[in-house]
């Protein structure tokens, strides 16, 4: 990775003022969920909202220390989804047991952004968008001085 | 993880590639016609079709966004970043001082300030250049009509027509196009000030003038020049160049953004609580 990084930044360093367009979703990535805080759950889905513009998947969890709590985390809207190979009570219902990982809110309650689900079979599938997406990309549209 | 904050950075890697295949340019109504485009019976390039902006990838919609696809959306995360998930805009956005100053506040409140965060149509061009969500077009030699997945939104394009003199302000505008030999030439103008252009905070005012150029080039891709004049925010008029990536197979389905929108209610939480998400 190192070097195709390092030529990109030249060339971003160049004369041309570059950024590229920000992968444009419904939401604020950013503003509602924290980047730096990554969470994985393992728990038991108790209930999937396949609605607009969002889907929300909700999960039981027990921490180590035997805790038990109902995470809410969200996702894609379910267009994004059926074009990706999701089928709405078919791919994962509740009673399923999956692992997600994500990133948690801001606001520190049970609520997370989840980005990639891992099936009791091992089969992954991406149920949100990544990190970022949404909140203006890593370049703002203008050179301010 | 890491992989994840490193894809714009991967992106601007494969800048090269992307760029070539924005370089054709605008105009190309004077060159010969093109075998490789498919026409309609009156001899015009074939518009139809449901098309995908955001991308420069060829394919299905499932092809195309393999690996981490358009929005992340792609069906393998073992898979690389996609390099052609984000188009690459070669300059500033030439605003005015005070303008560039409230798109960079945006920016750095991480765009909480987002229309469509209340679910209200997106507006030009951003409409047409969000990568998730396919649009349909639909053409006839007196009218063209773009159906927009995304908010449900549409727009009919009346062909060789004149602006209404009576037009109040929308959030889509109002269309009117013609042919400059294979170029599809749109004049767009009756903007509110609601909607964003391209990205996060870009601002403009009622007096938005936009004009698109659709040029298909070949059977997959539609050329997408659009330039925007906004005498009270920008310096002078914008230019950016798109593609928009045909997808056989795709269809549009309903999409009902206030069905379960938590957004307006969750943003007020963040700042009723002082939770603080700014990039400063």
């Amino acid at each position: 990775m190192t070097r195709p990084i390092s030529w990109a930044w030249r060339l971003a360093a160049g004369a041309v003022w570059l950024f590229t367009m920000p992968l444009l979703a419904h939401h604020s990535f950013g503003a509602e969920y924290d980047a730096n805080k990554p969470v994985t759950l393992t728990g038991v889905v108790t209930r999937i909202e396949w609605t607009n513009p969002h889907c929300y998947l909700h999960l039981d969890v027990t921490d180590d220390k035997g805790h038990a709590a109902n995470w809410k985390l969200e996702g894609y809207g379910p267009n994004s989804l059926y074009r990706t190979g999701w089928r709405k009570d078919v791919t994962m219902k509740p009673g399923d047991t999956v692992t997600v990982f994500g990133w948690r809110a801001r606001d520190g309650t049970n609520w997370a952004h989840s980005r990639e689900i891992t099936f009791s079979d091992g089969k992954k599938l991406f149920f949100g968008p990544p990190a970022g997406t949404g909140d203006g990309g890593s370049t703002p549209a203008v050179k301010v001085p | 993880m890491r992989g994840f904050f490193l894809a714009p950075i991967v992106a601007m890697a494969f800048l090269p590639a992307a760029l070539s295949s924005q370089t054709t340019a605008p105009g190309s109504a004077k060159a010969p016609p093109n075998a490789a485009v498919p026409r309609t019976s009156d001899g015009k390039p074939n518009l139809n079709g449901v098309w995908q902006g955001g991308s420069t990838r060829r394919g299905t919609w499932e092809e195309a966004n393999s690996g981490l696809g358009v929005g992340g959306t792609g069906r393998d995360p073992a898979a690389p970043a996609n390099p052609a998930s984000q188009q690459v805009i070669r300059e500033p956005a030439p605003y005015q001082p005070w303008a560039a100053q409230k798109v960079l506040e945006s920016f750095n409140k991480r765009g909480i300030d987002d229309p469509t965060a209340l679910c209200l149509p997106p507006g030009l061009p951003r409409e047409a250049i969000v990568g998730l969500f396919p649009l349909q077009i639909v053409q006839t030699p007196q009218q063209i009509v773009i159906l927009y997945e995304y908010m449900n939104v549409f727009r009919v394009i009346p062909l060789n027509a004149r602006h209404p003199d009576d037009l109040v302000p929308t959030y889509m505008g109002d269309s009117v196009g013609h042919w400059e030999g294979d170029t599809l030439v749109v004049d767009v103008t009756g903007f509110n000030d609601k909607t964003w252009l391209t990205g996060t905070g870009t601002l403009h005012s009622e007096a938005l003038h936009i004009t698109e150029r659709y040029t298909r080039v070949d059977k997959d891709q539609i050329n997408y020049d659009v330039t925007m004049v906004d005498p009270n925010v920008l310096t002078k008029p914008w230019t950016i160049h798109l593609t928009i990536m045909l997808r056989e197979g795709t269809r549009l389905q309903e999409y009902v953004c206030a069905e379960n929108n938590l957004e307006p209610e969750r943003h007020e939480k963040l700042l009723k609580d002082g939770v603080n998400f700014s990039r400063q």
